[in-house]
């Protein structure tokens, strides 16, 4: 949680703590950085093969994996949400519909869909963010689903139907805000896998090339032959803060689930 | 059962595995030169590739009627040991070496060359079509071939020509030359390409019948890496020989590695900047193909650009400083076709310059977000980006740099070198950096850039050299000129202009002259050949000498052993990951009785 507060400080904190204009090429030449200085040599981080300071790519770096981490998994989860409550709700063709194309989204492989979307519809942040949603609803949806499907039998759903609500109504009022925790629970773990998404397909050179997240460091250190160079200050830390960062939403995802998810509550009701 | 399922396909995956080793330690006592490069081939097609690579394997598939020194390229005897010039120098007669035969053991007669000259000049194949244009031969006899040109030709009695044997393609009709796969694998160089596959590497194995006589490897394998730092490492592990393409970040530390040479070669290649500058004139059908930005076709809108780029920075930042700025297009492996350019004549860095014949032209920043507009919209040039490349990433960074500072906006794209050959063909670009390594004779670089060149064929976006679009009835006039000055200072007149004319139309921006970087390893071969000799590369060089020159060192271990490690490290990693596999199961299945 801390570490998150810290990152999430960081990328918005971004133009106080980082100069933008150290991420351009030109800058670096019109000030005369040293290329693949090492830390010792221009603090705090060193620079890259043309001569920009990694500590400002870091920093800026962290806007766009965490805006792409948050975004897509707002897509993801409102189509899941949407999906799965609907499905389970109104049942009967709609669902079997709604469920085929769910499990359809579930068995493509993720990563060859988002590189195929991302090389079709070209690389700009707004498609990766779009790529990377539309790719990690589907078990949302199949979570959101099951649980709207017990919750539509309990007993002051079928009061208020026997009251005369509509189905939407139903819907909007009684079984939302009880998935509701589910559903957040679901965002924070979908959160990191969003990130990762990011990062794999700003490495495979799909990402939006003007400009620079945690993944296009990795891909730029890496064709730049920074291994080779043993340039670690150049790739280790964009590693080391997606870690970090997945690793901490995880945990908080996780904590948040045992809190709010009822079934893991009654299950350890259970255990008790 | 789903485990057992499982077990099964691992075994059998273990299987084959095993089966491979067994295939791999069959090759042992081959002798294999292993090359490693980044850029895989276009094709195979002698008539058609237009890659590095490509030129590679047809340097060493077909030979020549005359062959260029290795010292210096002068015109050497090839397929045909002598011939005669005629007192006019219009006609040259070629006798041709006793006993030439093709790779599948059919002769090879002047026929063959003349039906190649005589073929490739009438379906104007793409690779033939600068040095045939204005030949007809007629082979006399079986050795005897006689060669005719409309026009006193310059580079005659020399004549470089990939030579393709009758009995293949003459069973290639005219409309299918430019696809036909060419996967035949027939020649007359001293290797002869046997397997391909796309993106990894490609085989070439010793021809018996190469007049120099069979060479003294086996075979010639070429990996293909997707990443530079990787054949780097191969190199150094020596799991290749040598490398070609080396990166500029690793090649000081290779200069001093023990056991390894780096080579430095130069011969005339050099990375651009193109400009697509086509202006719809016909003969292109422009309703199947893209046109560039309209402001690009504006002479003072490149020139603005051309003032934009910092080549001194290049050179320094993106190329490691191995390379010298570039100047004008450098047409041959000699850079004393280069002419030298007064300071007027010269497109200098400045930006403000930039920036003032833009305003003079009237594109105008009106709606002050940083960028000129073209009739009311921000001017954005597509940028294609090279992913096989790995300089073309930075290069951008720095022109984009500079472009958005003089207020012009860019958008990328990234293709493979394969896809851009096509991309650029159809125009569906307007930015972009590659490199050309020029031939010998500066003729086939100048063609390149006559209006002739520039792609109208819409059925295949690949059959073109003109990039730029640059078309320019002067200069086309000079081509022709030069072609037939038989007086060298003359001719290197008249190519000094077209060189000027071409560096004014702003184009093309040469930005550097770039060394071919190469590498090899010094414990398995010996008789590595620079062409030219002492600046040249030792690999990809015109004529590539070095691959019937090598020698294996005796007692060095082949290149089988490589193979059979790594068939040891599958199987070891296959038991592994059966082991886990199971160990996974078993425990699964109790984890599930326990939650039961």
């Amino acid at each position: 949680m801390l570490v998150l507060g810290v990152f999430v400080a960081a990328a918005l904190a971004a133009p106080l703590l980082a100069d933008e204009a150290n991420l351009r090429a030109i800058t670096a030449d019109a000030r005369d950085y040293p290329r693949w200085a090492s830390p010792a040599e221009l603090g705090p981080l060193g620079t890259d093969s043309l001569g920009r300071p990694i500590w400002d790519q870091l920093v800026y770096g962290s806007q766009v994996s965490l805006l792409v981490g948050i975004a897509a998994t707002v897509i993801a989860i409102v189509i899941g949400t949407v999906v799965g409550v609907v499905g389970g709700f109104v049942g009967g063709w709609t669902d079997a519909a709604l469920a085929r194309l769910t499990e359809w989204f579930l068995v493509i492989p993720f990563l060859p869909l988002a590189i195929v979307l991302a090389a079709v519809l070209g690389p700009s942040l707004e498609n990766i963010v779009l790529v990377i949603g539309i790719t990690s609803w589907p078990v949302t949806a199949r979570l959101i689903r099951s649980q709207v499907l017990s919750i539509k039998e309990r007993l002051y759903v079928e009061r208020s139907r026997a009251l005369g609500a509509s189905g939407a109504h139903i819907m909007g009022r009684h079984v939302l805000p009880s998935v509701m925790p589910l559903v957040i629970a679901n965002a924070t773990l979908t959160v990191p896998v969003a990130i990762l998404s990011e990062t794999a397909l700003a490495f495979l050179g799909l990402g939006d090339p003007t400009r620079v997240s945690w993944g296009s460091m990795l891909e730029d250190s890496f064709s730049a032959g920074a291994l080779g160079q043993e340039a670690w200050w150049w790739y280790l830390p964009p590693g080391l803060c997606v870690i970090a960062v997945v690793l901490s939403f995880t945990l908080v995802g996780r904590a948040l689930e045992g809190i709010l998810d009822p079934r893991l509550r009654d299950s350890h009701a259970v255990g008790r | 059962m789903r485990s057992l399922t499982l077990l099964t396909a691992l075994a059998l995956a273990t299987l084959a595995s095993l089966v491979a080793v067994v295939g791999a330690t069959a090759q042992e006592g081959k002798v294999v030169l292993t090359v490693g490069l980044t850029q895989d081939l276009d094709t195979p097609n002698v008539t058609a590739g237009e890659l590095v690579s490509s030129y590679e394997l047809f340097t060493l598939q077909y030979a020549s009627p005359t062959d260029l020194a290795a010292e210096d390229f002068s015109t050497v005897p090839g397929l045909a040991e002598s011939w005669e010039v005629s007192d006019d120098g219009l006609t040259v007669t070629y006798t041709l070496r006793e006993g030439l035969r093709w790779s599948d053991d059919t002769p090879l007669t002047a026929e063959d060359i003349a039906y190649t000259i005589n073929r490739a000049r009438d379906e104007e194949w793409l690779n033939y079509t600068s040095t045939v244009a204005n030949l007809s031969a007629e082979a006399r006899d079986e050795r005897t071939l006689v060669v005719t040109t409309k026009v006193p030709d310059p580079r005659l009695p020399g004549l470089p020509l990939y030579v393709v044997p009758k009995h293949i393609w003459e069973k290639v009709p005219a409309d299918e030359v430019s696809n036909y796969p060419a996967l035949d694998g027939v020649g007359s160089g001293p290797f002869t390409l046997a397997e391909w596959k796309k993106g990894q590497f490609w085989r070439m194995v010793a021809n018996p019948n190469f007049w120099r006589g069979r060479v003294a490897i086996d075979e010639v394998v070429f990996r293909v890496f997707r990443n530079a730092d990787a054949m780097v490492a191969a190199l150094r592990s020596g799991e290749i020989d040598a490398a070609h393409n080396v990166p500029a970040a690793a090649f000081p530390d290779l200069e001093n590695e023990e056991g390894i040479v780096a080579v430095q070669g130069e011969q005339g290649g050099f990375d651009y900047l193109v400009l697509n500058s086509y202006d719809g004139r016909p003969p292109r059908d422009t309703s199947k193909f893209d046109a560039p930005h309209p402001a690009l076709t504006d002479l003072r809108f490149r020139q603005a650009i051309a003032h934009a780029i910092d080549k001194e920075t290049l050179v320094e930042r993106v190329l490691n400083g191995i390379g010298t700025p570039g100047t004008t297009m450098s047409p041959s492996a000699n850079p004393a076709w280069i002419p030298e350019l007064s300071e007027e004549e010269t497109y200098d860095f400045d930006l403000d310059r930039a920036r003032q014949i833009l305003d003079e032209a009237g594109y105008v920043d009106s709606d002050g977000n940083g960028l000129r507009e073209y009739e009311g919209e921000d001017i954005v040039l597509r940028y294609a980006l090279r992913s096989e490349s790995e300089t073309s990433k930075p290069y951008a960074e720095f022109i984009t740099g500079w472009l958005e500072q003089i207020g012009i906006g860019t958008r990328f794209s990234t293709y493979d070198d394969g896809q851009l050959l096509e991309v650029a063909g159809k125009g569906d670009f307007d930015l972009y950096v590659w490199g050309w390594t020029p031939f010998v004779d500066p003729d086939p670089m100048l063609s390149y850039f006559t209006c002739d060149q520039i792609a109208v064929d819409a059925s295949d976006f690949t059959n073109y050299y003109n990039d730029a679009g640059f078309c320019d009835p002067t200069y086309d006039e000079l081509y022709e000129q030069q072609n037939r000055e038989l007086d060298p200072e003359r001719r290197r007149e008249i190519v000094h202009d077209m060189l000027r004319r071409f560096y004014a139309s702003a184009s093309y921006i040469v930005l550097a002259t770039s060394p071919d970087l190469q590498a090899y390893r010094t414990d398995r071969f010996t008789g590595w050949v620079r062409q030219p000799a002492e600046t040249g590369p030792v690999l990809f060089s015109n004529s590539s000498p070095s691959y019937w020159n090598l020698t294996p060192i005796e007692g060095a271990d082949d290149g089988g052993d490589g193979l059979a490690t790594g068939g040891i490290v599958a199987i070891v990693v296959a038991v592994v990951l059966a082991a886990a596999l199971a160990g996974w199961i078993v425990l699964r299945r109790r984890t599930a009785e326990e939650r039961e």
